[in-house]
């Protein structure tokens, strides 16, 4: 009788253990321009009605993921922006359709690829709009962006 | 004693393992300085833009420690437009009412009456010159600024014959359709020969509708005199 019970604990111990997803930052080193400037211009010049204080500079990307490591294995990339100065920060995106277009907020991340990696390398092009609160830029600021791969 | 099967193979196997994890760790660590950086520039230009009856200008400049990319034409302190649309406020006394002491209200000839701001009908042509402008100004050390108008006037209207009639005879009432609260160019007269007329704080518009009245309380030689204000915006 007690070796039935241990076995019934068991299966329903291995039943609740959840099953997690390993993240990984993925090598985008190959991306251009790596290390880009954005001017920011006033996203409504002349403050009327509803007072629009943003800012907002777009650029292109010539994404390039270094996705070798996942080859014929299925996943999910995202694309991340930390949390960071000078805070206050959107993003947002379209692409050729390699990677799925979207938006995020600074320090989260949002789903840009899901499925079955076929080749080393995935690359598109990315139109990408950073919008800031003109009150936070009193001067320059890097910022960084990264791309991850949560394993299935 | 040599070593069993089951050993030999447990002995490279945990060597593997060592240098597995070595090279995890390194793989972890350079993964995680993968990360693509876009430089934010300091912020766009401080932009200043005034109004005052027809004509305009707008302005575009970088004040101290900009360093806009590409650089802005006008360096600090400097003007950069100007509005070459002269708005004229006149009044005609008829001889019996000269320097009768009862402010006689004037005319201009700007057409202007609707808000550039939202196209409300908010002046009253002829009557009232519209007035308005903004300041627009990134980053938290604009905050709390404000960008001023400041006229400058000649101590006096004058005719062909030298004649003089003291600017400070004429003043101004401020007000437009609907408004309420403080006028952001409220009601004064000419003081002197640069006095501050109105202020715009940082990322506001700001109108309103002046109307301009002559005193008459001097005797003047018949004529026709004139004088030219010039209004200045300017942010720090």
């Amino acid at each position: 009788m007690r070796p039935l019970i241990l076995s019934a604990f068991c299966i329903i111990w291995l039943a609740v253990v959840p099953v997690e997803a390993r993240t990984t930052v993925i090598d985008d080193s190959a991306t251009l321009p790596y290390n880009a400037a954005l001017s920011l211009h006033w996203q409504q010049l002349e403050p009327r009605g509803h007072v629009n204080n943003l800012m907002v500079g777009t650029l292109q990307l010539r994404v390039r993921l270094n996705v070798a490591p996942w080859l014929k294995r299925s996943g999910r990339i995202y694309l991340v922006l930390p949390a960071q100065q000078p805070g206050g920060m959107t993003a947002s995106w379209t692409t050729h359709g390699r990677l799925l277009p979207g938006h995020l907020t600074a320090g989260s991340r949002t789903l840009v690829y899901s499925g079955l990696v076929t080749t080393p390398f995935i690359e598109d092009v990315v139109q990408l709009t950073l919008t800031v609160d003109a009150r936070r830029m009193g001067q320059a600021y890097p910022v960084n962006f990264r791309f991850e791969m949560d394993d299935d | 004693m040599f070593p069993g099967r089951r050993e030999t193979d447990r002995r490279p196997r945990g060597a593997d393992s060592l240098v597995s994890g070595i090279l995890l760790l390194a793989l972890l660590i350079t993964s995680a300085a993968d990360a693509f950086t876009i430089t934010l520039a300091g912020g766009a230009p401080k932009t200043i833009y005034l109004q005052i009856g027809v004509g305009t200008f707008t302005g575009t400049y970088c004040g101290t420690g900009c360093s806009e990319i590409p650089p802005i034409a006008q360096s600090p302190g400097s003007a950069p437009g100007t509005n070459t649309t002269i708005n004229t406020v006149s009044v005609s006394v008829a001889a019996n009412a000269v320097g009768n002491g009862v402010a006689q209200t004037m005319t201009t000839d700007s057409t202007q009456s609707i808000s550039f701001f939202d196209g409300f009908a908010f002046c009253n042509a002829p009557t009232q010159l519209y007035i308005g402008g903004f300041y627009r100004t990134p980053g938290a050390s604009g905050a709390g600024t404000t960008a001023t108008v400041t006229a400058t006037v000649p101590v006096s209207l004058t005719d062909a014959a030298g004649d003089a009639i003291p600017f400070t005879q004429i003043s101004w009432t401020s007000g437009g359709n609907g408004d309420s609260g403080a006028e952001p160019f409220p009601a004064s007269s000419f003081t002197g020969t640069s006095q501050v007329v109105g202020s715009i704080a940082d990322n506001q518009w700001a109108e309103s509708c002046w109307t301009f009245s002559y005193s008459k309380t001097v005797v003047p030689a018949a004529g026709t005199y004139t004088g030219r204000v010039l209004y200045t915006l300017s942010a720090p």
